[in-house]
Formats: structure tokens, sequence, C-alpha cells
């Protein structure tokens, strides 16, 4: 492919093929998840496609916020292993969204899970602030030392509550896109903040680049590296509060999408920020299509984050081993 | 056009002449570059700085880097150069004292105006992550480009430009993680080329490379200075080679200014020894008329 | 006449004698050692059981032994008298320190799992494991637990009591119609999935003699179901036990989720009822009251009528909730009895006592 200059008209036409593929997907996902054809009553079709809409609405939200998380903290931390639950969020929103919803309210409990990202957000800086800048290697350490913290509120909780509840904790760690109560307030609060969290990082996506190859050189070129971190870390954080809130702790979505799009299309930011949010969308759209079957076949629930672990890593393997581009990916 | 075939061409020795002065010796006036860069002095003027309060390492620096000249930063190890050239070029905010930048202090340039003007070349490796070359040198249009980083006809002709003058068109399309160091080095100045500055910085340049590339590179910063009438400003250890194509050079000692002023004049034993501790002999090559420096072993 | 008289006052005797034999062998007090008309099995010494199910042990206060038990499972919280009794853990967790501190000589449970059964086994309890998935499950333990404590009349009286309930309620509802009703558990957090109580439960009996028609097709014994498998389900009827403690506003939160389902006939009609009663789940001496409940519940029409009910053994505590009429229906989300107070007040009926007691929304 030879290289051309990345212009706004290549942009758009890019933006324009991301959205071509999404939109397709999620209609695709709507009627046969439900298997809408299969309705007698129109009463009974229109129930199921509302239920059917929430929940892509949902998995697209939830897939873009992940994906745009995960490759923004992997900017962030320049760690390939990176992924948006690094920072200790989920643990974070996890514990206060357990906690309201068992015993404080129902309906507060995703703000009181963005509460608790949020909370997490202003600890892990003030933790690893180191004379008014975030270095990489202070944040991954106040993340981790939070992450251990919050399981172990999280256990502490599992063992003291009823049996019943138990596995109610147990499941929603797994992470669920599908909810039975209408979450139409939440899906909108949180695929705003991907659509905010998607320009905002557009513009910051030069940045990323820079600072990716050397922070030095980005300062002299006119990037404010510490604001751009500072920026960076309370965005994702809030994205992956926000999916935390709505769907529960889904693991891998953040870590896989920015590696397979990296692959795809190389290291550049600018290419890989748009591609985030529509892939991850269509990504998770794809797992709750795919535990929509299994569902249906089984009679049996499984949450999609055991799906996405499931058919995501061989799949990874799959693409390390055939290389479709010879760039390499974050080292 | 390589450096050294421009002054071969021109005849002459490539090196200014002995005497220091205004004329910019052996190429005439020079042609101005793509964008006619001013003419662009960079000053400090009593820097202080520290890493760590009580561990000085800038104690009230003076200098100045003279428009359109090479100016070459030399001293021991642990004098400050590294961190005199960041403060030079914005990165790090001195303590007290002021950089001024064609008159005007750093702080009343926008970043991205600054960016525009000042080039920084460190001596960092680049880490690996995939760019090529060529998506390496267009970082450098990044303050020319606008929010969102579209690029233009205009910047990758400058880019062209960059990988020519620094002769890495040949792996324009290669991964950079594949490229010698030497190599990648030419591309960190093809990079700070492609920004199109008034002033370029640049922090030991060529201590990883051999003598053919050692000069290659002092080759095109003579270029830079003559052809594109850019300033200058680079750290070296290498004395001789400093001495060598250096218009000015500023000896640098414990965070202070030691000595200023032509290579004649500073390349000295008597202004070296006591900087840096141990016995030079100082000779000069009838080839250039410049300054040999030659370390004697300590007298113990 | 002096002659007829004799032959009276002999069968006056007789009865007496009869009477004194019969109460001598009746259950009101702590088992004599080896009382009881089962001598083959029972024990010579004192009776001291070790309950670890909820329904056990309500079936054995019913009997009369309450003072016999020694332990129970923390979940025994029913009849209020067995809280003095040391809990002991529960079939999971067994605080075996305690259970050897009290003494036991007999072990009762409901459980599948004979790890559990071998150690109470290991120290030397006699352990009878029953089960009471269905009715016919629950009178045949019923029956073991009188021949196991030997107080088998005691037990065929509660089978009797039990079964005189159950066939009240069925004459109440003979006649009405059968909805399609659904017995369903509230939502949990993370999952989309309902369980409901299938046709292999003894819920299903209880609906069946509540007059209605278990939704549920299939022979499972809790199933979760999807919410589009309950919009194919079409219930007409739905109650949800949201008998565990939750967050206040959790009833809101489950009539929320249910009003999206408009198609289903139950939402659609404003016949989806929220009940918090926990016995309506426990196999044991109430499964005629949780009848009862349902049968109100289902066949609202009813609530009124309760002179053929059955007399109020126990004071139960109402919540009463302020009645909001907001459709030409009636009512949607009540509760059960302002749901028909409030159905017969607008149909220009005498309003119910306020204060019935026997209701629905006892607090167990």
């Amino acid at each position: 492919m030879t290289p051309r200059p990345l212009t706004p008209a290549r942009y758009v036409a890019s933006l324009v093929a991301w959205v071509a593929l999404w939109l397709p997907v999620a209609a695709v996902a709507v009627v046969v998840g439900g298997r809408l054809w299969t309705w007698g009553s129109r009463a009974q079709m229109a129930d199921v496609l509302w239920l059917r809409l929430e929940w892509v609405a949902t998995a697209s939200a939830v897939g873009a916020s992940l994906a745009l998380a995960g490759l923004a903290m992997q900017a962030l931390l320049r760690n390939p292993l990176a992924e948006p639950y690094i920072l200790g969020v989920s643990g974070g929103a996890g514990l206060a969204y357990v906690l309201g919803s068992l015993f404080l309210s129902v309906a507060a409990a995703p703000l009181l899970a963005m509460a608790g990202a949020m909370a997490t957000v202003v600890l892990v800086y003030a933790i690893a602030r180191r004379r008014g800048r975030l270095q990489p290697y202070t944040l991954l350490l106040a993340g981790v030392i939070l992450n251990a913290f919050y399981a172990a509120g999280i256990m502490l909780v599992t063992a003291v509550v009823r049996p019943e509840q138990r596995g109610e904790i147990a499941v929603w760690m797994m992470g669920n896109i599908g909810a039975f109560g209408p979450q139409w307030p939440l899906i909108g609060v949180v695929a705003a903040l991907a659509a905010g969290a998607g320009v905002l990082f557009a513009f910051l996506a030069k940045g990323f680049n820079l600072v990716a190859v050397g922070e030095d050189t980005a300062g002299a070129l006119g990037v404010r590296v510490h604001r751009l971190r500072a920026v960076t870390f309370v965005a994702a954080s809030l994205l992956a509060g926000a999916s935390v809130a709505l769907a529960g702790p889904i693991g891998f979505v953040g870590l896989i999408c920015p590696h397979v799009l990296r692959m795809l299309l190389g290291p550049d930011h600018r290419r890989l920020v748009p591609a985030a949010l529509f892939f991850g969308a269509t990504f998770l759209v794809l797992a709750d299509l795919a535990a929509c079957f299994w569902e249906g076949a089984t009679n049996r629930a499984v949450p999609v984050g055991v799906l996405t672990a499931m058919c995501g890593g061989p799949f990874f393997i799959y693409l390390l081993r055939t290389r479709w581009r010879k760039r390499m990916e974050v080292r | 056009m390589r450096p050294d075939d421009a002054q071969a061409k021109r005849g002459g020795s490539p090196h200014p002449p002995r005497n220091e002065g205004h004329e910019r010796g052996g190429y005439g006036d020079p042609p101005r570059g793509n964008l006619a860069p001013e003419p662009a002095t960079l000053e400090a003027e009593g820097l202080r700085f520290a890493y760590a309060p009580g561990e000085a390492v800038l104690a009230g620096l003076s200098m100045t880097a003279p428009a359109g000249r090479l100016t070459a930063v030399l001293g021991p190890n642990g004098s400050g150069k590294t961190t005199l050239l960041k403060v030079l070029v914005g990165l790090l905010a001195p303590s007290a004292g002021e950089v001024r930048l064609a008159g005007r202090p750093l702080a009343s340039y926008r970043r991205a105006d600054l960016a525009r003007r000042l080039a920084y070349v460190p001596q960092e490796t680049l880490a690996a992550v995939g760019f090529t070359v060529r998506e390496t040198v267009l970082m450098g249009r990044s303050p020319h480009v606008g929010a969102l980083g579209f690029e233009s006809e205009a910047d990758w002709r400058a880019a062209r430009e960059a990988l020519r003058l620094t002769e890495t068109e040949r792996f324009a399309e290669r991964d950079l993680a594949d490229l010698s160091g030497g190599e990648r080095q030419r591309v960190l100045v093809a990079r700070a080329l492609a920004q199109e500055p008034d002033v370029v910085l640049l922090d030991e340049p060529t201590s990883f490379l051999d003598i053919r590339h050692q000069h290659g590179i002092y080759g095109l910063l003579r270029h830079l200075v003559g052809e594109e009438g850019k300033t200058v400003v680079t750290v070296s250890h290498d004395l001789s080679l400093a001495a060598a194509y250096a218009d000015a050079v500023v000896l640098v000692a414990r965070g202070e200014v030691a000595a200023a002023g032509t290579p004649l004049e500073v390349i000295r034993p008597e202004v070296l020894e006591p900087v840096y501790e141990t016995p030079v002999e100082v000779r000069t090559d009838e080839a250039t008329g410049r300054p040999l420096v030659l370390p004697r072993p300590p007298q113990r | 006449m002096a002659r007829r008289r004799h032959p009276a006052l002999a069968a006056a005797l007789a009865g007496a004698i009869l009477a004194a034999a019969v109460t001598a062998g009746c259950d009101d007090g702590p088992a004599p050692p080896g009382a009881g008309g089962d001598a083959s099995a029972a024990p010579p010494q004192p009776l001291r059981i070790l309950s670890l199910a909820p329904n056990l042990t309500e079936i054995l206060f019913a009997m009369g032994l309450g003072d016999s038990i020694v332990g129970r499972s923390t979940y025994c919280t029913h009849p209020p008298e067995a809280a003095a009794v040391p809990a002991v853990g529960d079939t999971m967790h067994l605080d075996l320190d305690r259970i050897i501190r009290a003494e036991p000589t007999l072990a009762l449970l409901v459980t599948k799992r004979t790890e559990t059964v071998r150690r109470l086994e290991g120290l030397g309890i006699r352990v009878v494991a029953v089960q009471a998935d269905r009715m016919a499950q629950l009178r045949e333990t019923i029956r073991t637990l009188g021949a196991e404590t030997g107080r088998p009349r005691a037990a065929a009286g509660l089978l009797d009591r039990i079964d005189a309930d159950l066939a009240a309620v069925r004459r109440r509802v003979a006649g009405l119609p059968r909805p399609r009703t659904l017995f369903a558990f509230p939502m949990t957090v993370g999952s989309s999935r309902i369980m409901v109580a299938g046709r292999g439960t003894f819920v299903d009996d209880l609906l069946a003699a509540a007059g209605a028609e278990n939704a549920y097709p299939d022979r499972a014994d809790w199933p979760t179901v999807s919410p589009a498998q309950v919009v194919a389900m079409r219930p007409e009827v739905v109650i949800i036990n949201a008998a565990t403690a939750g967050p206040a506003d959790r009833k809101d939160a489950i009539r929320r989720a249910w009003q999206e389902l408009a198609s289903v006939p139950a939402v659609r009609d404003g016949r989806v009822h929220i009940l918090e009663a926990k016995y309506l789940t426990i196999p044991g001496p109430r499964v005629g009251q949780a009848a009862r409940a349902l049968a109100e519940t289902i066949h609202p029409e009813l609530a009124t009528s309760r002179a053929a009910g059955l007399p109020a053994r126990r004071a139960t505590r109402a919540t009463p909730r302020a009645a909001n009429v907001s459709s030409p229906h009636g009512c949607h989300w009540r509760l059960v009895r302002q749901c028909s107070a409030n159905r017969h007040a607008l149909a220009g009926k005498q309003p119910v006592a306020p204060r019935a007691p026997d209701v629905a929304e006892a607090s167990p």
C-alpha cells in the first residue's frame, strides 16, 4: 500500500467505511438475535425488538468505550498489556455498584459506580503524582495496588452476604450485556461519553503518536506531555467506569481491539481512534449475538465476557501468527 | 546534493576561515531555504536549574548562540550540557533566568509557534513502535499541521526534502526498527529539518557514529548554517570534531560557562585543562587550520 | 332408673378412660422417653433433634416438638420461638463444634449431598435426609418425621390440617377460570434471565390448588427464562416473590422492568403482583396459607369472601400501603389486599375491613 497523505477527505471516507461496517452488523444483530420474524403478534415482536435494540445499543456503547479506553491506556502507559481496568477503575466502580445494588438502591447503583470510578481516578492521581507529573510507571503501580484493594473489598462483600446474593455478584463480575430493566438513560450516557472521547482522542491522536516515539521530542514538537497524560487518564477512566456501571466489567475487549486494529492499520493513532470506536462497537455486538445463539441453543445464559475471552484469544493468536501486516504491535 | 559535494564544487576548505567574523566564509551569501528563515539568535541569561533541591545543575549560566552560526557546546560529563539544551528548547523551565529567541523570551511564544521555530534532536533512541521512516519524519510537521493531524502536499514536500538532505530517502518506507543506529540518528535529524525551523539544537548527534557518519552529520550541519541560514547549536564531547566545524564554542563546566569564543580562542590547553582536569595537548591541523586536541595520560 | 344409669355411667367411665388414654398419647409436650406409638424405631434416650432446614423446623414446631429441637440452621427463623434454639450453621457450612455441644440424637435435613450426611453420621448422630420438592414428597416427609420422632399421630394431624387448608382453597376457586400464571423471582443484577417455578416444584402444586395453570410448560424445577421466553409464554398473571432482603427501591425496579414487556397479558391487565411473603416457597405447615395467598392474588374477587376461610391461627402484621388508583382497570402494581379493596370500592361495594387477620403480606 503506497503511503498517502492523511487528508480530510480520506479521513471522512474511512469514517464512513467504519460506520458502514457497524450499522449493518448492529441491525442484523437486532433482527437475528431476537428472531424477529418468528413472532406472531406485532405486540410481541415490538417487545422483543425493543429489548434487542436496548441490548445492541448497550453492546455498541460499551464496546466503543472499552476499545477507546484500551487504546488510550496503551498510549498513556506505553505498555501493550494495558487495558481499561488496569488503573483500578473497574474495581472502584465494581465495588460501589455491588454495594449499591445489593444494599442501597437499585436505581442509584450505576451512579454509585460512576462515583466509585471517579473517586478511584482521584486516588490514583494523588498516589502517582510526582512533582506534579504523572509517570507511566507510578500510574501502573498505583493502579495495581488499588485493584488489589478493591478485589479484596469485593471478596469481603461476597463472604458476608447471603448465598443467593453471592451468585449475583459472581455473575455480575463476569460482565453481561443484557439486563432486565430499562437502561436507556445509562446507555445514553455511555454512548455520549464514547462519542465525546472519540472526538477528544481524535484531537489528541497526534500527541499520542509523538509520545509513543519519544517524550522529549514530543515536548519539543509542541505537545504538552503532562497535560496530555492527565487528560487521557481521566477520560479513559471515565469511559471504563461508565462501561462497568452499565454492563459490569467485561474484559478483553479493551485489550484486544486496539491490537487487532494496529495489525490492520498500523500504529498511527489518527487512524486508530475512529477505528477503535466503531470496531469496538461491532466487536461487542458480534460477541453479544454469539451469546444470544448460545442462549437459544442451550437455554442458559453465558456472560459475554466469557465469550470475548474464549473467542478473542485464539483469534488473536491466529492474527499474530499470520501477521496481516508487517507493522509491529506496540513494543 | 551532498554537503561535501557542494563544498568541493565551491572549492576551498570545507570549513570556515580561521578568524571569526561576520563572513560565513567560503560560501558566499547563503541562499535561503524553503521558507526564508529569519536569522534567529538564541540567548540564555542567568539560567539556574536543579532537578532536586540542593543539586543545582545550571548555576547562573549565560550564553549566546549567534544567528546563522554553528555553535558547539562542550564540557565534561555532568557539566549540565544536556540540561542546558533542554532549557534552551523550552522542555525544562529554569528556576531563574530566561531564554530569548530573536530577542523575545521563550515564554512569550505560543507552543506551536515555538515548535515551528525551534527543532530539537535529542540523544534518546526512538522507541520502535512500528512507524516507518517517512512517518517519523512527517511527525516533524506536527507544529504545522492542524489539530486533527491532516497532512497537505506542502507537508509531504518538506518531509521529502528533509529525507533528501539527510540521504535517508532510500529507506523511507522501512520500519524504523530495521535501521542501524547511525541511520536512525539521521532520521531524527531529518525530522528536525522537516519542522523547517529557524534554530536546530542537537544533543551529541554523533556519539554512536563511525567517523564517516560523524563527518557526514557535521557536514550537514554546516550546510544548514551555510545554505539555509539556520542557527545551529550542538552539544558535543568530541573536542576536535567540534573545533573542526564550529563557528563558536561555549565551554560549560559545573553549570556555568567557563569560556566562550571561536574555536581557536577556547580550544587551548590553559582553558581546557582546568575544566577537564586532565593534561591536553593542542596541535593545529595544517590542512584546516583548526585545533586538534590530543589528551595526554594523567601524570601521577 | 338405677338400671339405666349403670350402663351410662359405665359408658361415661369407659369414655373417660379412653379419653385419658388418648390424651396421654397426645402430642402436646415433650415426648417422654419411649413414649409414642412406634416402638420399633424409637430410641430409648430423650429426643434431641437437630433441624437443618427451615421447613423441617416449622414442621417440628407444628407437631409440637419445638422443645426437642436443640439445634437449627441459621435460616430457620419461623416460628419466632425458633430463635431461642442455637444456630449451628447451614447444610453448606456446619459448625461442628456447636453441633457436638448440642448433643443431638437425630439430625434432619433436606439435602442430596451425601458428604454432609456422612459427616453428621460420623459424629454418632442418626441422620435422616428428606426431600420436599413436591406436595407428595412433603406429605412423605411429614410422615417420615412422625415416624422418626415417634409422633406419628402428630404428623397425621398436621397432614390433616394441611389437606383441609388446601381443600378449602380448592373449594373457593372451583369454577373460576384458571389463568396462566407465572411464579417468578426478581431479576438479578447482571443477568437478563428470571428464575421461575417450573412444573416440577411444589409451588406448581400450590398454583394448581389456587386455581391457576403454570405458564411455564416444562417439568423443570427452578429454571431461568429469558424475557423473550416470557413474552412467548403470555402469562395472564405474574407473581413475583421478592422475599429476600434488598434495597428499598427494589420493587420499583421490578415494576419498571416488567413494564417493558407490554405485550404480556399480565402486564397489560395490571395483573403483575409482588408478594414479599417468604412462606410461599417453604414446603411446610404454611402451604395452606401460601395457597390461599396465591389464590387471593390470582383471583382478586376472593379477597372479600373469607367466611369459608380458616380460623385465624396466627396474628400477623399487615403493612398497609397507600392506594394509588391510576387507571380504569383499578390498579397496576399494587399489593394484593389494597388492590382488591380498591376494586371493590370502585365497584361500589363495601370496602374490605382494613385489617383482616389473614393477609398475603404477612411478614414471615
